[in-house]
């Protein structure tokens, strides 16, 4: 339970933060996207480069966590369908303004349309099990 | 400094910086790659008490695992953002799209439904999303969340694009 209060105050955390520098604003994404305001991609550059620098002060540390054990990272590997998969997603990103993070911002905000895009990504994780249920090697 | 902290959009780089300490953070207090997309699998899981074979793995096995937590963490945190802000309690949202365009509500309701939708099976195909791929992935300057990454914003490029041309008709948004 514990953990599970931590990862709550962890993501009240991401949540504030996302909303406040606007990353949860359809027009920032949507200008991200035709290169009109790169805001938000500097928001991402930023990120990036301070967690790898977050991340090599913990290796120089030891690459140990609080409670002493080894931090292991985890890789994701990719499947034959990830290529395509990203596709997707990358045009899902632009058509809705949001990404599984932001549109979680945008509800707490009270954006009504929102709940309709985050009701898409229930379903869409529904058909990815239904399509594994179906060809259970097909992203191998 | 109320105004700047609590209203105001915040700088680039005070977003950039807090959101990137999150990668080692959740490593150093939780041993946990940072990623959101995944709890969709968790929340599907929960509503649809599905007994589809990938629900029933290793990684779903806490159904209500910390994944759900950090979801509604996420939402509260901005729902607390966005009152101290004084946005309004409820709106339609993604005003720019809405405002130029003269669409009944289910006709955006069904265009962002669809959009969720290639989100939610891109994200599963790609293997993660924004957070555990760009941000987490990139980090960890790993290859592969690299070449995902410019895939997604090649095609949010391209969405964009279209939307602008064919929906817009050229407009600005």
């Amino acid at each position: 339970m514990r953990k599970k209060l931590c990862f709550l105050a962890f993501g009240f955390y991401f949540g504030f933060v996302l909303s406040r520098v606007g990353a949860s604003d359809y027009q920032v994404i949507f200008r991200m996207f035709t290169g009109e305001d790169l805001h938000l991609a500097w928001v991402i550059l930023t990120a990036i480069i301070v967690g790898n620098l977050g991340m090599r002060y913990l290796k120089a540390r030891g690459n140990l966590d609080r409670d002493g054990r080894a931090i292991a990272i985890k890789k994701k590997e990719l499947g034959r369908l990830s290529i395509i998969g990203a596709a997707i997603f990358g045009i899902g990103w632009g058509m809705a303004g949001a990404c599984p993070g932001t549109v979680l911002a945008q509800i707490g905000e009270g954006r009504i349309l929102a709940l309709f895009t985050f009701s898409g990504m229930l379903a869409g994780t529904y058909l990815y099990g239904y399509i594994l249920a179906r060809w259970p090697g097909v992203n191998k | 400094m109320f105004q700047a902290i609590f209203v105001n959009t915040w700088p680039w780089w005070v977003g950039g910086v807090l959101i990137g300490l999150l990668v080692p953070a959740l490593y150093f207090f939780q041993n946990t790659a940072l990623g959101v997309s995944t709890g969709y699998g968790n929340l599907v899981k929960i509503i649809s008490r599905s007994s589809l074979p990938w629900l029933q793995g290793e990684k779903f096995a806490d159904t209500w695992g910390w994944r759900v937590f950090f979801i509604a963490g996420m939402i509260l945190g901005a729902f607390v953002a966005g009152r101290l802000s004084g946005r309004p309690l409820i709106s339609r949202g993604m005003p720019l799209f809405t405002e130029v365009l003269n669409w009944p509500f289910f006709a955006y309701a069904l265009y962002f439904f669809i959009g969720g939708l290639f989100l939610g099976l891109g994200a599963r195909f790609a293997g993660g999303c924004t957070s555990g791929h760009s941000i987490h992935g990139i980090a960890n300057l790993h290859k592969s969340s690299i070449i995902i990454t410019i895939i997604f914003l090649v095609f949010g490029v391209i969405a964009a694009a279209f939307l602008r041309t064919v929906l817009l008709g050229g407009g600005g948004m």
